[in-house]
Protein backbone atom coordinates (compact mmCIF):
# COMPACT_ATOMS: atom_id res chain seq x y z
CA UNK A 1 0.00 0.00 0.00
CA UNK A 2 1.24 3.45 -0.90
CA UNK A 3 0.89 5.88 1.98
CA UNK A 4 1.19 9.02 -0.08
CA UNK A 5 -0.53 9.89 -3.35
CA UNK A 6 -0.44 13.10 -5.34
CA UNK A 7 -2.39 14.73 -8.14
CA UNK A 8 -1.71 17.98 -9.99
CA UNK A 9 -4.64 19.91 -11.45
CA UNK A 10 -5.14 23.09 -13.37
CA UNK A 11 -6.82 25.82 -11.32
CA UNK A 12 -10.30 25.30 -12.77
CA UNK A 13 -13.25 24.71 -10.47
CA UNK A 14 -14.46 21.97 -12.82
CA UNK A 15 -11.35 19.98 -11.88
CA UNK A 16 -12.89 19.29 -8.49
CA UNK A 17 -14.51 16.32 -10.24
CA UNK A 18 -11.07 14.84 -11.05
CA UNK A 19 -9.94 15.59 -7.52
CA UNK A 20 -12.96 13.79 -6.10
CA UNK A 21 -12.22 10.74 -8.27
CA UNK A 22 -8.59 10.82 -7.14
CA UNK A 23 -9.61 10.88 -3.50
CA UNK A 24 -12.09 8.05 -3.99
CA UNK A 25 -9.18 5.91 -5.21
CA UNK A 26 -7.06 7.00 -2.24
CA UNK A 27 -9.89 6.09 0.12
CA UNK A 28 -10.07 2.57 -1.26
CA UNK A 29 -6.32 2.18 -1.08
CA UNK A 30 -6.15 3.53 2.45
CA UNK A 31 -9.22 1.54 3.59
CA UNK A 32 -10.70 4.51 5.38
CA UNK A 33 -14.23 4.40 6.76
CA UNK A 34 -17.13 5.73 4.72
CA UNK A 35 -17.78 8.42 7.32
CA UNK A 36 -14.24 9.78 7.14
CA UNK A 37 -14.28 9.51 3.36
CA UNK A 38 -17.52 11.52 3.14
CA UNK A 39 -16.13 14.19 5.48
CA UNK A 40 -12.84 14.55 3.65
CA UNK A 41 -14.42 14.45 0.21
CA UNK A 42 -16.44 17.50 1.20
CA UNK A 43 -13.44 19.24 2.78
CA UNK A 44 -11.39 18.66 -0.37
CA UNK A 45 -14.12 20.05 -2.61
CA UNK A 46 -14.54 23.16 -0.45
CA UNK A 47 -10.81 23.79 -0.18
CA UNK A 48 -10.04 23.28 -3.87
CA UNK A 49 -12.94 25.48 -5.00
CA UNK A 50 -11.82 28.20 -2.58
CA UNK A 51 -8.25 28.08 -3.90
CA UNK A 52 -9.30 27.96 -7.55
CA UNK A 53 -11.70 30.86 -6.97
CA UNK A 54 -9.47 33.24 -5.03
CA UNK A 55 -5.77 32.40 -5.21
CA UNK A 56 -5.27 33.39 -8.84
CA UNK A 57 -5.92 36.27 -11.16
CA UNK A 58 -8.69 35.44 -13.62
CA UNK A 59 -7.61 33.67 -16.82
CA UNK A 60 -4.24 32.78 -15.33
CA UNK A 61 -3.41 29.10 -15.69
CA UNK A 62 -1.72 27.58 -12.66
CA UNK A 63 -1.32 24.20 -11.06
CA UNK A 64 -2.71 23.11 -7.73
CA UNK A 65 -1.04 20.02 -6.30
CA UNK A 66 -2.93 17.89 -3.82
CA UNK A 67 -1.23 15.25 -1.70
CA UNK A 68 -3.15 12.71 0.35
CA UNK A 69 -0.96 11.14 3.00
CA UNK A 70 -1.88 8.38 5.38
CA UNK A 71 -0.09 7.59 8.61
CA UNK A 72 -1.19 5.02 11.20
CA UNK A 73 -3.25 7.54 13.15
CA UNK A 74 -4.36 10.17 10.64
CA UNK A 75 -4.88 11.34 7.08
CA UNK A 76 -3.47 14.65 5.91
CA UNK A 77 -4.39 16.44 2.70
CA UNK A 78 -1.98 19.14 1.52
CA UNK A 79 -2.81 21.71 -1.16
CA UNK A 80 0.10 23.54 -2.76
CA UNK A 81 -0.16 26.34 -5.33
CA UNK A 82 1.80 29.30 -6.62
CA UNK A 83 -1.01 31.83 -6.51
CA UNK A 84 -1.14 35.04 -4.52
CA UNK A 85 -0.86 34.64 -0.76
CA UNK A 86 -4.20 33.11 0.14
CA UNK A 87 -5.29 31.18 3.18
CA UNK A 88 -8.33 29.05 2.27
CA UNK A 89 -9.69 29.69 5.76
CA UNK A 90 -10.17 33.37 4.97
CA UNK A 91 -13.32 34.38 3.14
CA UNK A 92 -12.69 37.19 0.63
CA UNK A 93 -16.45 37.77 0.37
CA UNK A 94 -16.71 38.63 4.07
CA UNK A 95 -18.20 36.12 6.46
CA UNK A 96 -21.53 37.01 8.05
CA UNK A 97 -22.88 34.55 10.55
CA UNK A 98 -26.53 35.41 10.09
CA UNK A 99 -29.70 33.66 9.08
CA UNK A 100 -28.86 34.54 5.51
CA UNK A 101 -26.67 31.57 4.63
CA UNK A 102 -26.03 32.94 1.15
CA UNK A 103 -23.49 35.34 2.59
CA UNK A 104 -20.53 33.00 2.28
CA UNK A 105 -18.34 31.42 4.89
CA UNK A 106 -20.15 28.10 4.81
CA UNK A 107 -17.24 26.38 3.09
CA UNK A 108 -14.83 27.53 5.78
CA UNK A 109 -17.12 26.31 8.52
CA UNK A 110 -17.35 22.94 6.79
CA UNK A 111 -13.55 22.65 6.49
CA UNK A 112 -12.89 23.51 10.12
CA UNK A 113 -15.75 21.37 11.45
CA UNK A 114 -14.85 18.21 9.56
CA UNK A 115 -11.10 18.20 10.17
CA UNK A 116 -9.10 18.11 13.40
CA UNK A 117 -6.30 20.41 12.36
CA UNK A 118 -5.67 23.04 9.67
CA UNK A 119 -2.42 24.81 8.87
CA UNK A 120 -1.58 27.47 6.30
CA UNK A 121 1.92 28.64 5.42
CA UNK A 122 3.27 30.98 2.78
CA UNK A 123 6.60 29.50 1.76
CA UNK A 124 8.41 31.72 -0.72
CA UNK A 125 5.88 32.23 -3.50
CA UNK A 126 3.91 29.13 -2.63
CA UNK A 127 0.73 28.59 -0.61
CA UNK A 128 0.79 25.40 1.44
CA UNK A 129 -2.44 24.43 3.19
CA UNK A 130 -2.84 21.19 5.10
CA UNK A 131 -5.91 19.67 6.74
CA UNK A 132 -5.64 16.66 9.02
CA UNK A 133 -8.22 14.20 10.24
CA UNK A 134 -7.41 11.50 12.72
CA UNK A 135 -7.95 7.97 11.50
CA UNK A 136 -9.95 5.32 13.26
CA UNK A 137 -10.09 1.71 12.24
CA UNK A 138 -13.16 1.40 10.04
CA UNK A 139 -16.23 -0.66 10.80
CA UNK A 140 -17.69 0.01 7.38
CA UNK A 141 -14.79 0.06 4.95
CA UNK A 142 -15.47 1.73 1.63
CA UNK A 143 -16.00 -0.95 -0.99
CA UNK B 1 -20.60 12.56 -10.19
CA UNK B 2 -23.44 14.27 -12.00
CA UNK B 3 -26.76 15.65 -10.79
CA UNK B 4 -30.09 14.39 -12.05
CA UNK B 5 -33.10 16.66 -11.53
CA UNK B 6 -36.72 15.59 -11.88
CA UNK B 7 -39.47 18.14 -11.23
CA UNK B 8 -43.04 16.91 -10.84
CA UNK B 9 -46.32 18.60 -9.90
CA UNK B 10 -47.80 18.22 -6.43
CA UNK B 11 -51.28 19.00 -5.14
CA UNK B 12 -52.35 22.60 -4.50
CA UNK B 13 -49.91 24.36 -6.81
CA UNK B 14 -46.93 22.48 -5.47
CA UNK B 15 -43.76 21.21 -7.11
CA UNK B 16 -41.44 18.42 -6.08
CA UNK B 17 -37.78 18.59 -7.06
CA UNK B 18 -36.08 15.21 -6.84
CA UNK B 19 -32.31 15.56 -6.92
CA UNK B 20 -30.00 12.59 -7.45
CA UNK B 21 -26.22 12.38 -7.30
CA UNK B 22 -24.00 15.29 -6.32
CA UNK B 23 -25.05 18.90 -5.71
CA UNK B 24 -21.72 20.70 -5.80
CA UNK B 25 -19.75 23.50 -7.45
CA UNK B 26 -20.06 21.83 -10.86
CA UNK B 27 -23.75 20.97 -10.74
CA UNK B 28 -25.39 23.66 -8.61
CA UNK B 29 -25.95 25.92 -11.64
CA UNK B 30 -27.99 23.13 -13.27
CA UNK B 31 -30.32 23.08 -10.28
CA UNK B 32 -30.55 26.86 -10.28
CA UNK B 33 -31.55 26.86 -13.96
CA UNK B 34 -34.18 24.17 -13.40
CA UNK B 35 -35.64 26.11 -10.48
CA UNK B 36 -35.69 29.35 -12.45
CA UNK B 37 -37.51 27.60 -15.30
CA UNK B 38 -40.05 25.72 -13.18
CA UNK B 39 -40.66 27.49 -9.89
CA UNK B 40 -42.56 30.69 -10.61
CA UNK B 41 -44.70 32.87 -8.36
CA UNK B 42 -47.75 30.62 -8.83
CA UNK B 43 -46.01 27.75 -7.04
CA UNK B 44 -47.16 27.72 -3.42
CA UNK B 45 -45.15 24.79 -2.10
CA UNK B 46 -41.75 23.55 -3.22
CA UNK B 47 -40.62 20.16 -1.91
CA UNK B 48 -36.94 19.34 -2.32
CA UNK B 49 -36.56 15.56 -2.19
CA UNK B 50 -33.06 14.44 -1.12
CA UNK B 51 -33.70 10.69 -1.20
CA UNK B 52 -31.10 10.04 -3.89
CA UNK B 53 -28.69 12.88 -3.13
CA UNK B 54 -25.31 11.55 -2.03
CA UNK B 55 -23.20 14.70 -1.81
CA UNK B 56 -23.88 18.34 -0.94
CA UNK B 57 -21.36 21.18 -0.83
CA UNK B 58 -21.66 24.88 0.03
CA UNK B 59 -22.28 25.73 -3.63
CA UNK B 60 -25.39 23.55 -3.50
CA UNK B 61 -26.41 25.03 -0.16
CA UNK B 62 -26.45 28.50 -1.70
CA UNK B 63 -28.96 27.39 -4.34
CA UNK B 64 -31.14 25.77 -1.67
CA UNK B 65 -31.17 28.90 0.50
CA UNK B 66 -31.92 31.03 -2.53
CA UNK B 67 -35.02 29.06 -3.49
CA UNK B 68 -36.11 28.95 0.16
CA UNK B 69 -35.90 32.73 0.34
CA UNK B 70 -37.73 33.10 -2.96
CA UNK B 71 -40.58 30.87 -1.78
CA UNK B 72 -40.89 32.66 1.56
CA UNK B 73 -40.82 36.09 -0.08
CA UNK B 74 -43.77 34.96 -2.24
CA UNK B 75 -45.69 33.67 0.78
CA UNK B 76 -45.04 30.05 -0.16
CA UNK B 77 -43.52 27.09 1.63
CA UNK B 78 -40.16 25.40 1.10
CA UNK B 79 -39.98 21.85 2.48
CA UNK B 80 -37.17 19.29 2.47
CA UNK B 81 -37.64 15.53 2.77
CA UNK B 82 -35.66 12.27 2.85
CA UNK B 83 -32.28 13.74 3.82
CA UNK B 84 -29.55 11.14 4.19
CA UNK B 85 -27.32 11.29 7.31
CA UNK B 86 -24.33 12.80 5.47
CA UNK B 87 -26.59 15.54 4.09
CA UNK B 88 -28.15 16.32 7.47
CA UNK B 89 -24.63 16.63 8.87
CA UNK B 90 -23.87 19.46 6.43
CA UNK B 91 -26.95 21.41 7.53
CA UNK B 92 -25.97 20.81 11.15
CA UNK B 93 -22.46 22.15 10.58
CA UNK B 94 -23.73 25.45 9.24
CA UNK B 95 -26.38 25.54 11.98
CA UNK B 96 -29.27 25.72 9.55
CA UNK B 97 -31.37 22.83 10.84
CA UNK B 98 -33.64 25.00 12.96
CA UNK B 99 -34.40 27.42 10.15
CA UNK B 100 -35.43 24.73 7.65
CA UNK B 101 -38.64 22.69 7.37
CA UNK B 102 -37.22 19.16 7.29
CA UNK B 103 -39.25 15.94 7.17
CA UNK B 104 -37.55 12.63 7.76
CA UNK B 105 -39.65 10.72 5.24
CA UNK B 106 -42.65 10.91 2.93
CA UNK B 107 -45.09 9.76 5.63
CA UNK B 108 -44.10 12.63 7.91
CA UNK B 109 -44.38 15.07 5.02
CA UNK B 110 -47.79 13.69 4.00
CA UNK B 111 -49.07 14.17 7.54
CA UNK B 112 -47.93 17.79 7.51
CA UNK B 113 -49.43 18.47 4.08
CA UNK B 114 -52.74 16.92 5.17
CA UNK B 115 -52.96 19.34 8.08
CA UNK B 116 -52.31 22.25 5.72
CA UNK B 117 -54.89 20.97 3.25
CA UNK B 118 -57.50 20.47 5.97
CA UNK B 119 -56.98 24.05 7.11
CA UNK B 120 -57.60 25.25 3.56
CA UNK B 121 -60.76 23.15 3.29
CA UNK B 122 -61.99 24.48 6.64
CA UNK B 123 -61.39 27.99 5.39
CA UNK B 124 -58.84 28.91 8.05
Amino acid sequence: MQNKQTISLQNKISNSVKLSEFFAECAKEYEISTDIYNDLRLVIEETFVNIASYAFAQEDSHTVTVEAKRTPDKISITFTDDGIAFNPLTDPTGFKDTDDHCEGGMGIRIITSLTDYQEYNRIGKTNVFTVTKYYTKPDNTLK
Amino acid sequence: MSLEIVITPEANNGKRILIEGSLDSNTSSNLQQSIDANINNSVKTTILDFEKLEFLSSAGLRVIFKVKKRMENNGGKFLMVNLQPQIIKVFEIIKAIDSMSIFKDQAELDAYLKVIQDKVIDGE
